[in-house]
């Protein structure tokens, strides 16, 4: 019989992901060829000063995120650790984490530890204009290839490029109908209401309202709020 | 010339410039800080090594209307190749929206001759597109900086030799390769003057939705103050607005 690996396989060619669940069994398949336990696909969401991670694939165990908690999970894939495909990646240890300063508390550190995470990786990939990030981790030091993790980032990239759709979920949606992104564009080019309205063809009136719908659509209190937003969920 | 005479005749020739910039050791080319001749050294051993006999490193331009590449250098480096000319032209601009959504490598095969076309057939994860540049067979591989550049590094060659083990090394290679390059170009900005950190947190308020007033509030200083530092990061970059500077912040990743 074939391994339950070998089963979750994507198609014959293996070089599409067409569902959530060829992502799960293609992050599965990566994290043992490279000597990792475990996996998190993570999104990182802004909302207004505050990072927030969403976790779009993983394995695991539920009580280890809630026990670490999104916040940490945000500032690993934020932090210093990560690294950009091409670079050497550099582990965070957890026995030796409290050196590693702001990071993570002793405690954080000792918690990962107990639940598996004993070295951690953390990796940005790119998938055109947006960013997420993978944590590979093992249960003991030392088990990840390095060689081949600096491989498996870029297959990690290719991978996710071939479902926008499920990165572009995991981020904001876009709420905004064509006219308000249009008119957002081109205040966050600079451009005056009127010089907007010359632009559109359309009346100022009516380019400031398009404004004041996209700022209510976006809870934003302001004009530099709503490109802000815009333009960090990737709309703009 | 056969892939391991080309290698051969390069080592012999290179040999004492093979380190810091030859053999790819687990991203220790990265943290070089490079110059263009340098990046063009390091691009052609990326190219010997995959038995190429032309490259290019393209810009891609952060405005969305403009959908050009903006070539940094080619294989000709002093001077401009022929090819290089197609692919900053019209031939580009499918490739520039394709490396806005996403990041895999895109190859195309137009000389007739067989060797280049197997190779690339063979590739999981890649997909074929319109050529480049007429006559021309190669691989284009879309790059990412850490401020948000975006290029795309292109081999091209009659007989490269790309399998699926050496593909993700030589996509990370152009990577590490692009964010030394984009290190020493800081895009098509015109940023000349350094914004400082004072500047920078004023901006990061504004786009968080914070006026004059609460800035002034929250960094304990005066209005005025507070609206200076805004004025001179909007100059700093070239923007005509806060609105612009905000969002030139963003999208160069000065501010999150």
């Amino acid at each position: 019989m074939s391994s339950p690996a070998a089963l979750l396989q994507p198609d014959a060619s293996g070089s599409r992901l067409t569902s959530r669940g060829d992502l799960t069994s293609f992050f599965m398949q990566l994290a043992a060829d490279i000597g990792a336990d475990s996996y998190m696909l993570v999104a990182i969401v802004h909302d207004q000063d505050r990072n927030d991670a969403r976790i779009v694939s993983s394995n695991w165990i539920f009580d280890a995120i809630e026990l670490i908690g999104k916040r940490l999970i945000a500032n690993l894939a934020l932090g210093p650790l990560t690294v950009a495909p091409g670079v050497r990646p550099k582990p965070l240890v957890a026995a030796h984490a409290p050196d590693a300063g702001a990071l993570l508390t002793g405690e954080e550190a000792r918690l990962l530890d107990v639940l598996g995470h004993a070295e951690i990786y953390s990796l940005r990939l790119n998938v055109g204009r947006q960013r997420v990030f993978v944590l590979f981790s093992a249960a003991e030091a030392g088990k990840i290839d390095l060689a081949a993790l600096m491989k498996a980032q870029i297959k990690c990239c290719y991978a996710l490029s071939s479902i926008p759709q499920l990165i572009a979920a995991a981020s904001m949606q876009d709420p905004l109908s064509d006219r308000e992104r249009e008119c957002l564009f081109w205040v966050s080019e600079g451009k005056t209401t009127d010089e907007v309205a010359v632009i559109l063809g359309v009346s100022s009136n009516t380019v400031n309202s398009y404004i004041t719908h996209a700022i209510q659509k976006f809870a934003a209190s302001n004009r530099a709020m709503a490109i802000a937003t815009a333009i960090r969920s990737g709309i703009i | 010339m056969k892939h391991a005479q080309v290698k051969e005749a390069a080592a012999a020739l290179f040999n004492d410039q093979r380190n810091p910039f030859g053999a790819f050791s687990l991203g220790s080319e990265t943290h070089h800080a490079v110059t263009i001749p340098d990046a063009v050294r390091r691009c052609r051993w990326i190219a010997v090594d995959i038995n190429a006999s032309a490259f290019g490193l393209y810009f891609v331009s952060p405005s969305p209307e403009r959908a050009r590449l903006v070539a940094c250098f080619d294989s000709d480096y002093p001077g401009t190749a022929v090819a290089t000319k197609f692919i900053s032209g019209a031939n580009g601009e499918d490739m520039v929206r394709h490396s806005r959504i996403s990041t895999t490598p895109r190859w195309w095969a137009d000389d007739g001759a067989a060797g280049s076309r197997q190779a690339f057939q063979q590739l999981a994860w890649t997909e074929p597109t319109a050529p480049l540049a007429p006559g021309t067979n190669g691989i284009a591989f879309p790059v990412h900086a850490d401020r948000g550049q975006l290029g795309l590094v292109v081999f091209m060659g009659s007989e490269i030799a790309l399998s699926d083990e050496t593909l993700c090394e030589i996509h990370a290679r152009s990577f590490a390769l692009f964010a030394a390059v984009a290190r020493i170009r800081p895009g098509d900005t015109g940023r000349t003057r350094s914004i400082s950190k004072r500047e920078l947190e004023c901006l990061k308020l504004t786009a968080n939705g914070n006026t004059s007033e609460e800035i002034a509030k929250l960094l304990k200083l005066s209005v005025h103050t507070a609206n200076q530092y805004l004025t001179q990061s909007t100059q700093k970059l070239n923007a005509v607005n806060r609105n612009q500077a905000v969002a030139k912040a963003l999208r160069l990743g000065l501010i999150e």
